[in-house]
């Protein structure tokens, strides 16, 4: 038992940059956010999932109480966006950081849209609005071209169908 | 009919609401609800307990003023200065709810000198629970 702690540890070390094992400040740097040092943003329904990682694994087969340390302390396992402050970060760089988290994780407009009821009607038009934005961001090109396809052959066909010439026969006087 | 017998304890919980609680925290959690409206500014301790909180309303504004990011800047500054004294060195931030309130007063905490370790956004979101009010017809 202790041989294989010892040989976990081992491996922890290998994989985490040196870390001291002190149990409260070391847990509030917790494993996640080297992985993504600057900012985590999670939901309370997928922080459990998103937050396992090997390390954690291992951590949560060593010392099972300690294994979610770093979601759940006591009640702030609810957060939407979570920005860990570096030491003499410029107040203009940490305001930036928190804002782009929040937009991304859509915070604020998620917030305006409940505020008051939408009925099934507005609810349909939001959804049309967002997904033309959305596909008119990412596609902007095979759109023109598929439109400059159709109007080549039609054009063609028109100008075969009318007829130019005179009517056939003699003048009726 | 029985004399009730005085216990210890009332004795002791007496004395403890009359002394004034002095004690010193290194560590809290800044809470902030930063309403369309208002903006509300509490400080705890790491458990959650109450240690000083102010308000734009409180801090003198009235009406449509305390919404605006300077009211939010001013009670943020209030209620640190009421608890740098108590040595206050760290704190988390948890901002909750929208309004113009949410970065100005990171700003003032910022300016303060209370060194940060989180900023977290612990607005409450329904997962499609209760029914909003309906839409207003301005």
């Amino acid at each position: 038992m202790a041989f294989s702690l010892a040989s976990l540890s081992k491996s922890l070390s290998f994989l985490l940059p040196p870390q001291p094992i002190t149990p409260k400040p070391s847990n509030f740097a917790p494993p996640v956010p080297q992985w993504d040092p600057k900012s985590t943003s999670t939901s309370t329904s997928t922080s459990l999932s998103v937050s396992l990682t090997a390390a954690d694994e291992i951590k949560g087969v060593t010392c099972p109480s300690l294994a979610y340390s770093n979601t759940l302390f006591f009640k702030s396992a609810c957060y939407n966006v979570q920005v860990v402050v570096g030491e003499n970060e410029p107040e203009e760089k940490l305001l930036g950081r928190f804002r782009r988290a929040v937009f991304r994780a859509g915070v604020i407009q998620e917030c305006k849209r409940r505020r008051f009821f939408e009925t099934t009607q507005e609810k349909k038009k939001r959804k049309a609005r967002e997904a033309s934005r959305r596909n008119r961001k990412r596609r902007p090109y095979t759109k023109v071209s598929a439109q400059a396809k159709e109007e080549g052959p039609k054009k063609k066909n028109d100008d075969e169908d009318d007829n130019w010439g005179l009517p056939e026969g003699d003048l009726p006087y | 009919m029985a004399k009730p017998i005085p216990k210890v304890g009332s004795r002791r919980s007496g004395r403890s609401s009359a002394r004034k609680s002095a004690r010193r925290i290194p560590k809290g959690v800044i809470h902030v609800q930063a309403s369309f409206n208002n903006t509300i500014v509490t400080v705890t301790d790491v458990r959650g307990r109450v240690i000083s909180w102010s308000s734009t309303g409180t801090c003198g504004f009235k009406g449509t003023r305390r919404g605006t990011p300077f009211a939010a800047q001013t009670a943020a500054g209030n209620a640190i200065r009421a608890v740098v004294d108590q040595g206050m060195q760290r704190a988390e931030v948890m901002i909750k709810g929208p309004g113009l309130g949410r970065d100005a007063t990171l700003r003032a905490i910022r300016r303060s000198g209370i060194l940060l370790s989180f900023v977290r956004d612990v607005t409450p979101m329904p997962h499609n629970g209760c029914r909003p009010p309906k839409k207003r017809r301005v």
